[in-house]
């Protein structure tokens, strides 16, 4: 397949999660949803489940406003509406973790609002490096396993071994299209963000095979030129009104700090044979993100020296509204960017976003100032 | 104005528990400056995080929410508000951070000036929203920051491994301050320390519990003043024995037949949430106009430290308000409401606390029912006036008012 073609499977994909769930249940396989930012997926894959990324849709809010009040950010109460109105049925569970303080409440409301989809708790420790760290870790994690058990799921640790394998492989492929990526600029910013987020609804090795696939077809094409070099952040990229004026303004992604993007694969799980204390070694290892503690701000850090790196004119934070763990990290990354000369702009992003002129005069600002 | 005519002040009775837990929420800021003065270490501290450390270590405290909270009562929340939006912070994060942050930027703010510290000690058991807060105040700062993490725990008892993982970090916080600032932990102080804080605890609660009797000896409004204290001193010997002298005011009150609640008690209610303080007046008033005593909130549950082992220690610091499931979170409302025959639920829904907030609708729905009350909330915010209306306050209030007449009626017709 050309690239092309295969960016239009991930398309399709990444446009239908509705319809890969279907297809994974008709198989006579189970799903479990696993919510923002990060879950034990590898556990999930590992018992025999397809884990299924939920982090809501582009849709207007009715049944979630039951339970949410107006100031919870859209990906929280998005993935409320969507178990409420049916969109998640079939799912065997859902894991959401509590990393921020909305998503403790999302767990809280989901044990009422969707009855029928059990909610699995994950709570990860944020002092995550020291050996009481982990151990904190380890026993959440052995809390997924149990409710996956009372689920028909079977745990091993040679199988979860196995799954960290393919996860690990899963997380390089991802990485090496990143920076594939990096140097195609003719790659419109919603074929990057369907290659990632198609990720989230589809089996690993599946999606290992399509993305290395993707990577050769890229490899064997000479790239584009012309557009503009941008670093985006922020938790979610994947409206298509938002990457439609990226295009638009001949700015090109040359590598994220999104969560639902790079962040999830920056991390591999290292070796070990125990397999849950490998991968609660993996959580201790992570950072970079809002949601895990930082006291000094290495993510700040990351931001101005990928940039550096990779030659990038500017730094677009895409803020999702009500996120405040991300709002408090703008200002420091503002600071750095400016302080480093590097151009930085936000834009603020809902789920519910209809009217993108305000983002796009942002972004047209922003565009102005890169090319100066 | 040479001519007016000022009325002479009310001698002040220096044995009250106004004037005592006053003193002693003053003293907390003073005794930091001088602190500070003469070369000691000063810790900006999280509401909530085990106050046995600094005590015993000797380190000076000042708490940054009850800061923002007094900044907010006195007029200038909106205007450190505008100092840390005009740095970029969104307007959606909580208003004490805003505050705290613009403090920090600023280093003044007449409305309540602190001294400035050392470290930053952060304990994320009411909210993450915190971690994010003391982060970028470390940051700002130029100073460490350590980190107590207690997770929001979603089981109804705590399990033994959040008290492992929690009692780990107590000890390593403890080591850390050593080390960084040459002090040494002493058994016998933290013995002491943690009895002063079990006593003021234990009469927190005892006293609280008086809105049991009908009418309460009390006016709710006051332990929203009174739980400064709580916050900043309970690991002082001081506090104890101000909150004994409440409790025994509040136990003379009830045999007196009088109250602090100085106008007739036709309803009473439960207030839920962090109060306004921008609004103080106007939302006591709005209540007290219509006879409604607001008895109890969570704050009466919430500062009970009243432990006998380590483990009891760390237990109940995992068990404060908002690191507690939904389930748990009712069930002790449900117990505040029922042993203080609360007629009502008067919800602050608080723009600036999501935690709080999230699951409140729900939550509350389940408390109405089990008590068989009404329930109203109102938009507003704990530090950020701009997000309160008064007009939709007493709306709210007048159609709780109605539904209490209304059942009242009800009952008294069978
Ligand atoms: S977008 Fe932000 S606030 Fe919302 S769930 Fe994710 S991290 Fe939490
Ligand atoms: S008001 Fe809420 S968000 Fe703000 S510090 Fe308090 S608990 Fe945290």
């Amino acid at each position: 397949m050309t690239h092309t073609e295969i960016f239009e499977k991930l398309h399709e994909v990444a446009l239908n999660p509705k319809a890969q769930m279907d297809a994974y249940l008709a198989q006579g396989k189970k799903v479990v949803l696993c919510a923002p930012v990060y879950t034990p997926e590898e556990i999930v894959h590992a018992m025999g489940f397809i884990p299924m990324g939920a982090w809501g849709g582009d849709r207007e809010l009715n049944r979630a406003k039951e339970y949410c009040p107006a100031f919870l950010c859209s990906i929280a109460q998005s993935i409320l509406e969507l178990g409420m109105i049916g969109v998640y049925e079939g799912a065997s569970a859902i894991i959401i973790p509590s990393l921020c303080d909305t998503l403790k409440t999302l767990g809280q409301n989901w044990k009422y609002a969707v009855k029928d989809i059990p909610f699995i708790p994950m709570t990860y420790p944020q002092n995550r490096k020291p050996a009481f760290g982990v151990a904190f870790t380890r026993a959440g994690y052995e809390r997924v396993v149990a409710e996956l058990e009372k689920l028909g799921g079977k745990f091993d640790n040679a199988a979860l071994r196995a799954s960290c394998e393919v996860y690990n492989r899963h997380n390089a492929a991802m990485r090496k299209l990143d920076e594939v990526l990096a140097k195609h600029p003719e790659v419109t910013a919603a074929q990057r963000s369907d290659a990632f987020k198609s990720a989230f609804f589809m089996e690993k090795s599946e999606h290992t095979a399509i993305i290395e696939e993707l990577i050769a077809a890229l490899e064997a094409t000479p790239a584009g030129r012309g557009k503009k070099p941008i670093l985006v952040s922020g938790i979610l990229a994947d409206a298509p009104q938002f990457n439609a004026i990226l295009d638009e303004m001949g700015l090109y992604i040359a590598a994220d700090d999104i969560a639902a993007q790079s962040r999830q694969y920056r991390t591999d799980v290292p070796a070990g044979d125990d397999a849950l204390t490998a991968l609660a070694e993996k959580f201790a290892n992570m950072d970079n993100c809002s949601v895990l503690y930082d006291q000094e701000k290495l993510r700040v850090k990351l931001i101005v020296d990928t940039v550096k790196a990779r030659g990038i004119a500017g730094v677009l934070v895409v803020m999702t509204k009500f996120c405040d763990p991300e709002e408090f990290d703008y200002v420091p990354i503002k600071r750095a960017c400016e302080a480093a000369g590097i151009p930085v702009t936000i834009v603020e992003t809902d789920r519910q976003m209809a009217h993108y002129e305000q983002a796009r005069t942002n972004i047209e600002t922003f565009r102005d100032m890169l090319m100066m | 104005m040479a001519e007016e005519v000022k009325k002479a002040p009310k001698p002040v009775d220096v044995n009250s528990a106004k004037y005592k837990l006053g003193k002693i929420a003053a003293d907390a800021y003073t005794d930091a400056f001088q602190a500070k003065k003469e070369g000691k270490i000063v810790a900006w501290v999280s509401s909530n995080f085990p106050v046995e450390i600094p005590e015993t270590l000797g380190i000076a405290t000042v708490y940054p929410e009850n800061q923002a909270a007094g900044i907010a009562a006195r007029g200038a929340g909106e205007r450190m508000c505008n100092v840390a939006e005009a740095d970029g912070y969104s307007n959606d994060i909580c208003a004490y951070a805003r505050i705290s942050l613009a403090y920090a930027k600023l280093k003044e703010c007449p409305e309540q000036e602190v001294a400035m510290p050392d470290v930053v000690l952060c304990c994320n058991n009411i909210c993450n929203c915190m971690i994010k807060w003391y982060e970028n105040l470390a940051q700002d700062l130029g100073v460490p920051m350590l980190m107590l993490d207690i997770p929001f725990n979603p089981d109804y008892d705590v399990p033994q491994s959040i008290i492992d993982y929690v009692s780990a970090q107590f000890w390593d916080v403890v080591a850390k301050l050593e080390e960084l600032f040459g002090l040494k932990w002493d058994d016998d102080k933290f013995q002491e320390v943690t009895g002063f804080s079990c006593r003021a605890s234990r009469a927190w609660l005892a006293a609280t519990a008086c809105a049991k009797y009908t009418p309460s000896p009390f006016n709710g409004f006051d332990l929203l003043n009174h739980m400064a204290v709580m916050v900043t001193a309970r690991g002082k010997e001081t506090a104890g024995e101000a909150m004994e002298t409440l409790y025994k005011e509040y136990m003379d009150n009830h045999a007196n037949g009088t109250s602090t609640f100085r106008t007739e008690e036709k309803y009473r209610i439960m207030f839920e949430g962090i109060a306004c303080w921008p609004y103080l007046r106007v939302t006591s008033t709005g209540l007290k106009s219509r006879g409604i005593n607001m008895v109890t909130t969570i704050y009466a549950d919430a500062f009970g430290f009243d432990y006998n082992s380590f483990e009891g220690m760390i237990r109940a610091y995992c068990s404060v308000p908002n690191a507690i499931n939904l389930e748990k979170s009712r069930d002790k409302r449900i117990k505040l409401c029922k042993d203080n025959n609360v007629e009502g639920l008067l919800v602050h829904t608080n723009r600036s606390c999501k935690l709080w907030s999230g699951f409140m609708y729900e939550m509350s729905r389940q408390i109405g029912e089990a008590c068989d009350i009404p329930v109203t909330s109102f938009d507003g915010d704990q530090a950020d006036p701009r997000n309160f209306s008064e007009a939709q306050y007493d709306t709210r209030v007048q159609g709780l008012v109605e539904i209490m007449d209304a059942n009242k009626a009800a009952k008294g017709a069978m």
